[in-house]
């Protein structure tokens, strides 16, 4: 048996997975009420509500207390089970294929079938604590990022009509990963290869011959995916109340749940009629990171779309631990910025402390009463303040790579392919 | 002969296959009613039938002025009664119209006492009086039962009722041939209450009230009631007087009147598990102990008396079910229950109901008929059969 060998080791990192997700003790820990761990928009307790109503005859959109898209009400009345332990499961498995699909890219971006960092790269994946824990809590936020992974494969092996049909079920779980189609594109005309060296001009390189027709076509058959799914959504939701009820809840924010995000603090203390303007505010300050971002990293889009998810992952506004967890991960995927990151230590001592103080000051709030509100909000500061030091280091060194002159940088075990 | 054997053979046919039908649909329309039906009757039993979520009490003491003391130890004695029974202050709205714990004439400053020689202090440490003082007017009475009020009024001072509501709605003061005198300047008639019921009616502000006077002639006030379940219950007849029962020597004034104190005396012997009914309580009414008329209005209450229990009214009972956490969410009608019988607070009197019939019971008379679940499930189907079409056509085109 070839310990190297990446599918004994990516089993044996699964088998992990499965056996702390059946741990007894685990239950105990009543994870899935935890607030850092999942939002309203993809917390288990909601969608077992919300599913409980649906197999009741109850519209389950016509109360305030289910945000999740229709698809997950069929999904979970057909195919997937609702019982604890068996969800448990489920979700490991939802966590191993994004993972694996991880590994994919990996594995595109170095045009290598197999390398010794695949390991490394899957375990940054399923051992993550950003991501195992809210994975355990059984929060639907794994099945986010397990779509966005499997596009971002299939857009990095060229195969468009996956890509797009997997971020078209994506846009309907999560109306944010819209921002991350313009890069999606460009990488679908592109490649998934290391280009930070050596920054040029947008080239499609797969497609020398593609134009803005290309590129229109590809968006348009996003749209025609996406519309088949809205149509499926209506007819499961038995009218197009789901629409305002999940898409229109990221936009309007009716539940101000906390969570480790920026957006709820805001909202309790706003007089309502500067709600609009702040909401039309915080929607527009996402909106406007993308086209910077593609058009600087228009030599590398795969980079485009970590520095997106990082964006993501700072601001959305449900946010949960796992959206931060998976621009981390994506770490992993850029080994040549190593040695021009400014300040690693920083960042992670900035999560180290994040980490200590959010479950701190959360507990300090709600459950002795002895702090406030303010207290975790300041918290959640914290852990934006840790997640933007992580996606402008990245940013950073992502730039600063193409001047060079850093030392140490072809040493080590792997010598990354640029072009 | 033939023509007449298949025209019967026709018609019975189509008979057949329209009652089919209608018992088809009349059978699924509403099972999420039929569910919360289910809910209400099953521990209610047939003894009971009582369908309310919650209780609420309004407790008003009309008149002002330290020699009408007894009047503030009435409504006080019926606040203890109703805390103590279950309901919670957030459900109760207390108006007194005088503050006599705080009067300079009150020897015994900070208290409220209701039997001669001091035995019980009412006021206390932890009341909520919710309208005090010139706040208890006819007019915010009458907007606290209808619910018109202005938006600034904050939630403590509202009746948030609603239709599964049981309201008990005490007054006492001093009153007349079907008026009650509020503050000592202005007065509520019978037909104001009547009419504030009736909207209470109409705006489905009450599932039942129990309207409880205790004034001079009090069976007046509710002889214009016109809504349905309401069951009133007052003190004296027309032209009879009530009379206060005992003086306290250092008190100085009377300190509880017949009426009242006959019925927080039968209250004292009722905890929040009693299975005493209404009947119970009228049937210790009598003249010679109250020195007056008692008279019991049940005409409009659609419920027998001898099934209807203290605590629907007195009582805040919460009925609660524990449900098995780990269960799996499946096609019954009914929430599948796992009641830890020892943890349910019940008298020893009633023997413990079969839960678990109950619930077989529940489950087969709910089911839903075939063709809408039919319809359900394949709408369910459709996005994954959908997302399984598209996928492996995206697939196989490579």
């Amino acid at each position: 048996m070839n310990w190297k060998d990446f599918r004994l080791s990516f089993s044996l990192l699964v088998l992990c997975r499965l056996l702390l997700a059946v741990t007894p003790y685990v239950d105990s820990l009543e994870l899935d009420h935890d607030h850092q761990l999942s939002s309203p928009t993809n917390s288990y307790v909601r969608l077992q509500e919300g599913i409980f109503l649906y197999k009741h005859d109850v519209d389950p959109y016509s109360g305030g207390a289910f945000y999740h898209s229709p698809l997950y009400l069929s999904l979970f009345t057909t195919v997937l089970p609702t019982s604890r332990f068996l969800c448990r499961l489920v979700w490991t498995l939802v966590d191993a294929l994004g993972a694996w699909a991880l590994v994919g890219i990996w594995r595109e971006r170095q045009t290598l079938e197999s390398s010794s960092r695949d390991t490394l790269i899957a375990a940054a994946y399923l051992f993550n604590p950003y991501l195992f824990l809210p994975n355990l809590a059984l929060s639907t936020a794994s099945f986010e990022n397990m779509l966005q992974l499997l596009a971002l494969l299939f857009a990095c092996k060229g195969r468009a009509s996956p890509a797009l049909f997997f971020a078209s079920i994506l846009l309907h779980l999560s109306l944010h990963s819209v921002l991350l189609l313009p890069p999606f594109i460009l990488l679908l005309l592109s490649s998934p290869h290391s280009h930070l060296v050596n920054p040029k001009f947008f080239i499609a390189y797969r497609n020398p011959k593609a134009s803005l027709g290309t590129a229109l076509s590809y968006i348009g058959e996003f749209l025609v995916y996406a519309a088949i799914m809205s149509l499926c959504c209506t007819t499961v939701a038995g009218g197009w109340g789901w629409v305002e009820k999940t898409w229109g809840v990221v936009l309007t924010l009716p539940d101000l749940t906390p969570n480790p995000g920026l957006w709820w603090y805001f909202f309790t203390e706003m007089f309502d009629h500067f709600r609009p303007f702040f909401l039309m505010v915080f929607s527009v300050h996402l909106l406007m990171y993308v086209a910077p971002i593609c058009l600087k990293f228009q030599h590398d889009p795969l980079f485009a779309s970590f520095a997106l998810l990082g964006v993501l992952g700072m601001f959305k506004p449900y946010l949960t631990l796992a959206d931060p967890g998976l621009f981390l991960s994506m770490y992993a995927l850029f080994p040549e910025i190593y040695p021009y990151l400014y300040h690693p230590l920083v960042t992670t001592l900035l999560h180290l402390h994040a980490a200590l103080l959010l479950p701190l000051f959360h507990s300090l709030w709600l459950d002795q009463g002895t702090g406030n509100a303010n207290f975790f909000y300041a918290s959640t500061l914290v852990f934006g303040m840790a997640n933007g030091a992580a996606m402008v280091d990245a940013i950073w060194a992502g730039l600063r790579i193409a001047v060079g002159g850093r030392q140490g940088e072809d040493e080590g075990e792997i010598a990354v392919v640029q072009e | 002969m033939r023509l007449f054997t298949w025209t019967t053979t026709a018609y019975f046919y189509i008979t057949f296959c329209l009652s089919l039908l209608t018992t088809t649909f009349a059978s699924d329309g509403a099972t999420s009613q039929e569910a919360a039906q289910d809910f209400f009757s099953r521990h209610a039993g047939p003894e009971n039938g009582s369908n309310h979520t919650n209780n609420w009490a309004v407790l008003v003491c009309s008149s002002r002025y330290w020699f009408n003391y007894r009047h503030m130890a009435n409504a006080l004695g019926m606040y203890r009664t109703v805390k103590r029974l279950g309901i919670p202050d957030s459900n109760i709205i207390l108006m007194l119209a005088d503050d006599v714990a705080c009067n300079t004439r009150n020897k015994f400053p900070g208290t409220v006492f209701s039997n001669q020689g001091r035995h019980l202090d009412l006021y206390g440490e932890n009341i909520e009086v919710d309208y005090r003082g010139y706040e208890v007017t006819v007019e915010n009475f009458i907007r606290v039962l209808t619910g018109r009020m202005d938006a600034s009024v904050p939630r403590s001072k509202r009746l948030l009722t609603d239709d599964r509501s049981n309201i008990f709605v005490y007054m006492t003061g001093h009153g007349g041939n079907e008026f009650l005198k509020f503050q000592d300047n202005e007065e509520i008639s019978a037909f104001d209450i009547a009419d504030a019921f009736e909207q209470m009616w109409q705006k489905k502000r009450y599932n039942e009230i129990f309207f409880m006077v205790d004034t001079c002639q009090a069976n007046t006030m509710f002889s214009k009631i016109y809504s349905p379940n309401v069951l009133a219950t007052g003190s004296s007849e027309l032209g009879e007087n009530s009379y206060s029962y005992e003086n306290d020597a250092d008190v100085g004034v009377a300190v509880i009147d017949t009426f009242t104190h006959y019925n927080l005396e039968f209250m004292e012997g009722i905890n929040k598990t009693s299975q005493l009914t209404m009947q119970d309580l009228f049937n210790t009414y009598s003249f010679e102990k109250i020195k007056s008329t008692p008279g019991v209005h049940s005409d409009l209450f659609t419920r027998p008396l001898d099934r209807t229990l203290i605590t629907d009214f007195f009582g805040g009972v919460a009925r609660a079910e524990l449900i098995d956490e780990n269960a799996i969410v499946e096609h019954t009608s009914g929430p599948t229950t796992d009641v830890d019988e020892a943890e349910l607070a019940r008298s020893e009197d009633i023997p413990l109901p079969d839960i678990l019939a109950d619930t077989k019971n529940s489950a087969t008379s709910g089911r839903r008929s075939s063709s809408p679940g039919l319809m359900k499930q394949l709408r369910a189907w459709c996005p994954v059969a959908v997302i399984g079409v598209l996928a492996t056509w995206i697939v196989m085109s490579r």
